[in-house]
């Protein structure tokens, strides 16, 4: 006989000892605080959209930093006013996927939702990315040329140093973004990940890539 | 109405029960961490029940948010002790028209399902509920074909697992 139905005749068994929860308890248990990683990954994109925010509010505070902004005159207002559409643009992507994350549906929609939800954070990061060395670049670019910052530097000062500094410092930066978001979603979306590929995997299923 | 559709709800789960502690035993090592997926599967359920509209059968719906919990929305708490030799109580089996070596091979079989990754225990525990390809594959969303070529793939990664 085969293994699996050895087991199928004594499954139906084990019935008998299994816990009985009781009406009260059950009431009690779902008005309990879930643990699901939709929640978590939820929380996560949301704090990961407005980090950002909060580092460009800081900086604005510097009065260096707002004169320089403010310097800058229409690519300021430009370059805020792409960069707050493109924001809003993803928001409303992600609350649109995070809504049809649902577990009514079955195993594989419901980890292609979550997969794709996580997708549109993933871009949103890339394109935060992406604004450091822009907007770094071109803030460090006033700063430089400054006649503040001209006057202190020593004479003679080779510009190709400073400017290795520079990229140096917008690299770290950037790679520091980076192993914070796949530190965090490392541990979160490991076990997905290999399920879903799991569940995929015969030939014919669209298999993982990044996430 | 909301206490009404609680209610209606927490009755369906009392009533139904067993496939979400059925599930737990195939998914945890522990009471403790049964506890834990019986609770958010049991939450999942809760928060999924307004948009069960009947179409299915309530068992078979719990089956795909119970599966889905297991599988994929379900943190497991940080890492407890393992009880020592919980199969082994857990699956005690009870009945004597089993002889030793019956008992001991289903022993041994709990335990080779338990060592299945997550989406192997999801189509071994579809299995064993008695539901038919068609709906195993429904149920995973998932092809018939696929369903099929995975379960006896199951199975020999289980015969693999008994007879190394």
């Amino acid at each position: 006989m085969d293994q699996l139905d050895l087991l199928k005749k004594d499954w139906k068994k084990q019935e008998s000892s299994l816990p009985k929860l009781s009406f009260e308890d059950i009431t009690k248990l779902i008005h309990k605080k879930s643990s699901s990683i939709v929640k978590w990954i939820f929380i996560i994109s949301v704090l990961e959209f407005l980090l950002p925010h909060l580092v460009y509010f800081l900086v604005d505070f510097k009065k260096g930093a707002t004169k320089g902004y403010l310097e800058l005159g229409n690519f300021y207002i430009v370059i805020n006013i792409v960069f707050y559409t493109i924001v809003l643009v993803f928001i409303y992507l992600f609350y649109r996927n995070y809504r049809s994350i649902s577990a009514n549906s079955n195993p594989k929609v419901l980890m292609q939702n979550i997969i794709k939800t996580r997708k549109i954070v993933k871009y949103y990061i890339w394109f935060s990315l992406s604004m450091i060395p822009l907007v770094g670049g071109v803030l460090f670019y006033k700063a430089i040329y400054s006649e503040e910052f001209l006057e202190k530097i020593p004479e003679g000062t080779n510009m190709m140093v400073v400017w290795g500094i520079v990229v140096l410092v917008l690299l770290l930066l950037v790679c520091v973004f980076y192993l914070f978001y796949r530190l965090i979603y490392g541990t979160l979306l490991n076990k997905l990940k290999a399920n879903y590929n799991e569940l995929m995997s015969n030939g014919n299923g669209e298999s993982l890539q990044d996430i | 109405m909301t206490k009404e559709l609680e209610h209606n709800f927490v009755t369906d789960l009392e009533k139904h029960q067993n496939i979400v502690h059925k599930v737990c035993r195939l998914y945890t090592n522990s009471q403790d961490a049964h506890n834990d997926l019986f609770q958010e599967i049991s939450i999942q359920l809760w928060r999924a029940y307004p948009k069960f509209r009947g179409e299915a059968k309530f068992s078979t719906w719990m089956y795909r948010v119970a599966i889905n919990t297991a599988i994929t929305l379900f943190r497991k708490s940080k890492r407890r002790v393992q009880t020592q030799d919980f199969d082994t109580v857990l699956f005690k089996i009870q009945s004597s028209e089993y002889d030793d070596t019956e008992e001991e091979q289903l022993k041994l079989l709990y335990k080779a399902v338990k060592q299945l990754s997550d989406i192997d225990k999801a189509l071994v525990f579809l299995y064993l509920e008695d539901k038919n390809y068609t709906e195993i594959a429904q149920t995973m969303g998932i092809t018939e074909v696929n369903a099929r070529v995975k379960m006896n793939r199951v199975k020999g990664k289980l015969k693999k697992i008994l007879n190394p």
